[in-house]
């Protein structure tokens, strides 16, 4: 199997971290659903292509020399409207002036605003014996505090999915509707768990992933999400 | 599942002439051995292999070594290649260094498998890695290579037996249907002597060393296909090449398809890590993912040796539960009929009421102080009339799948004819363990005619449950039992 263009590019550019519209392009192929987003150089083009993503958006930074886009002022939730658009693109742009003055901003990811639901996160890491070995937690500080995971090696079936799902401690009754919460898509993050065990299977470039969160709504069709994706490429 | 013997049947794996047999077979079977590095001197590795094979072994054995000409009227030849009869397996126990030239020689002489004992090569530092990589271009497909640095192959079906450890030291178990993979020769050498005493049938065991060759893989392949093993234990600290998870995963996954595999990996702490990457020269890895390895792979795991051979006994000798996870708890004792009860549950098995009809057929005939409820509790005035009729009323219904029967023998209305009542239980068809606590030899007596027929015996009601659990998820592995 020959290369995906997305990664090979990448390491044409000398460059071991995919982008973020890379990443859900990279999801998008392997039907792992991402919120409607779209890449833009500027304020002006913003406005164009949020008539079709809808409000509300988030509007990221786009820049390789930017790890953690949050820490320099590269990322702006819950945007309303296009007054509100403007002002934060104007806002990021400042922002990454004055805490990273070295980045090269090579543009703007807008991206649909994707509701509330239980954050859960999909990570992968490629052992030297095993190959790549998907991690199913608890979104947030949780899964670092409980250390609440449960791991299988790839390629895994739905029904190992199914398994990871139910076998982490707390999460098995957030899914079914703890209290009065409402009860969680469990299929739709299994569905996430096989493709994304395919897409590692096809590219064993991937040395690190995080699918993180993966936002996962209501039952009954809602669905689930993966809000953010980071990818980790080597060449092999 | 219809076999229940003890004592599996022979089953014919001795290769014939007519036929032509994998290197795995010929490992296990074979029909002519050659000890090369064989030697009069019965405290050396060589010796006490020697010894073995002259003794024990049903098939020829030829002995190399160029310091004799004839000991006590045997032969020794200087080279395997001055041997005229064909050699089906070559058991090398000679120093490091003189090992990549005779098993040459075996290649030579077109033996297709050989067990290197010696040891001296990656384990021991870089010279040795050196001598390895040495061995493996000798070896290059030409010939199947078990070792270096194992104890090797103890088959009590056929006598066959590489343990380098004397009979006084280390104990043979009798033929019987567990098979044991063991990463370290130490500890498949106290295993044996630790089931030999306990009369836990050991057939086969195997360990493959250095790795140099034939993997855990292909072990459980060959384990897998021979009739006589009905489950499998390993003791596993860690792989060791790259890549090599998936396969094991896969060929794991396929083996339990058809019967038990039992696994208890060591090096699960961090702490521990260090100490296995140095003792197997292997990368090790994380104990999180060995776990994942294990579930996928639909492999039982232990969570120590006396464990793994606790749920082997039992997944050895009982039918798989057919309904589901109900159990009967049958007990002259209240207070270990609680424990069961608290260790069942823990491991998520059931324990239910009887029907209030079932319970008036039971209070009739046992005295009234008996608790019908289950646990089913006949106090210290059981006797083993009661044990019986309890057995013969509630095992054949629908409300249990299992048997959990505890009997505390220092009470005198049993006798040693309890054993037999509860034999005879088995052709309900349902899974039954026993406990029995105690240290007398009336008790001692009473367990082993429980063992001999069929039925496993534990000294604490936690284990008994253990071994419940581990025929449960057997039976959901194989689809038999229902998921609850």
């Amino acid at each position: 199997m020959s290369m995906n263009p997305i990664i090979a590019k990448a390491l044409e550019e000398g460059r071991y971290k995919l982008l973020e519209h890379e990443s859900f392009e990279l999801l998008r192929q392997y039907n792992i659903p991402v919120p409607d987003f779209a890449l833009v150089q500027n304020v002006d083009e913003a406005l164009k292509v949020v008539k079709d993503i809808g409000y509300p958006v988030v509007l990221k930074v786009v820049s390789p020399d930017i790890i953690h886009k949050s820490d320099v002022g590269g990322v702006i939730l819950n945007i309303n409207s296009d007054d509100e658009l403007k002002n934060a693109c104007e806002r990021i742009r400042n922002n990454i002036k004055e805490k990273a003055p070295y980045a090269r901003i090579s543009g703007f990811l807008l991206q649909r605003m994707v509701p509330e639901g239980l954050e859960t996160i999909i990570g992968a890491t490629k052992d030297p014996i095993f190959g790549h070995v998907i991690a199913f937690g608890l979104g947030g500080v949780m899964v670092e505090v409980l250390q609440d995971v449960s791991f299988r090696i790839v390629p895994i079936t739905e029904e190992d999915a199914r398994a990871m799902v139910r076998e982490i401690k707390g999460g098995y009754r957030l899914f079914n509707g703890y209290r009065n919460m409402p009860v969680r898509d469990e299929e739709a993050v299994i569905y996430i768990i096989t493709k994304f065990s395919e897409l590692l299977s096809d590219n064993p470039n991937i040395v690190e992933a995080d699918l993180n969160p993966v936002i996962v709504l209501e039952r009954g069709g809602k669905g689930a999400y993966a809000a953010d994706a980071r990818f980790i490429i080597g060449s092999m | 599942m219809e076999e229940q013997e003890t004592q599996p049947q022979e089953v014919k794996v001795v290769p014939e002439a007519s036929m032509t047999f994998s290197p795995l077979d010929l490992l296990f079977n074979p029909r002519s051995v050659a000890i090369i590095g064989a030697t009069p001197r019965e405290n050396s590795v060589g010796g006490v292999i020697t010894k073995n094979l002259l003794t024990k072994f049903k098939g020829k054995v030829y002995l190399v070594n160029p310091k004799y000409d004839e000991v006590n009227g045997i032969k020794y030849y200087k080279s395997i290649l001055d041997v005229q009869d064909n050699i089906d397996l070559a058991v090398i126990a000679v120093p490091a260094p003189a090992v990549p030239k005779v098993t040459e020689e075996c290649v030579k002489k077109g033996v297709k498998v050989v067990i290197i004992i010696s040891g001296g090569f990656s384990e021991v530092g870089e010279e040795g890695a050196k001598l390895e990589e040495e061995l493996r271009r000798v070896v290059q497909n030409r010939i199947r290579v078990l070792g270096p640095n194992c104890i090797g192959v103890y088959n009590a079906f056929n006598g066959l037996d590489t343990f380098f450890l004397p009979e006084d030291r280390m104990g043979r178990p009798r033929p019987g249907p567990v098979a044991l993979i063991s990463q370290s020769g130490a500890v498949a050498g106290a295993i044996l002597d630790w089931a030999a005493r306990r009369n836990i049938g050991v057939g086969l065991a195997v360990n493959y060393g250095n790795k140099l060759d034939i993997s855990e893989a292909e072990l459980l392949e060959y384990f897998a296909r021979d009739n006589r093993v009905k489950v499998i234990v390993m003791y596993m600290e860690g792989l060791k090449y790259p890549g090599e998870g998936k396969r094991t995963l896969e060929v794991m996954k396929e083996v339990t398809s058809v019967k038990p595999i039992v696994v208890y990996k060591a090096g699960r702490t961090k702490a521990a890590t260090g100490a296995v990457k140095s003792h197997t020269a292997a990368l090790a890895g994380n104990y999180e993912v060995y776990r994942a390895m294990l579930k996928q792979a639909n492999v039982i795991e232990a969570d120590n040796l006396t464990d793994a051979f606790d749920m082997a006994k039992a997944l050895a000798t009982q039918p798989l539960p057919r309904g589901g996870n109900r159990v009967l708890v049958l007990t002259d004792s209240g207070g270990m009929g609680i424990q069961a009860v608290d260790a069942l549950d823990m491991r998520g098995l059931q324990v239910p009421e009887l029907s209030e009809s079932l319970q008036e057929i039971l209070r009739k005939q046992l005295p009234p102080l008996a608790v019908t409820r289950n646990p089913i509790d006949l106090t210290g005035s059981a006797t083993d009339a009661m044990y019986k009729f309890v057995l013969d009323t509630v095992l054949p219904t629908s409300y249990v799948d299992m048997a959990l029967i505890i009997a505390l023998m220092q009470i005198p209305g049993l006798s040693i004819n309890l054993g037999n009542y509860i034999v005879e239980a088995r052709r309900f068809g349902k899974p039954i363990v026993v406990v029995s606590f105690g240290g007398n030899e009336y008790v001692a007596k009473f367990e082993s005619n429980l063992e001999e027929n069929g039925i496993p015996v534990y000294h604490a009601p936690h284990r008994a449950a253990k071994a419940l659990w581990a025929l449960y998820e057997y039976a959901k592995i194989k689809g038999a039992a229902k998921e609850w």
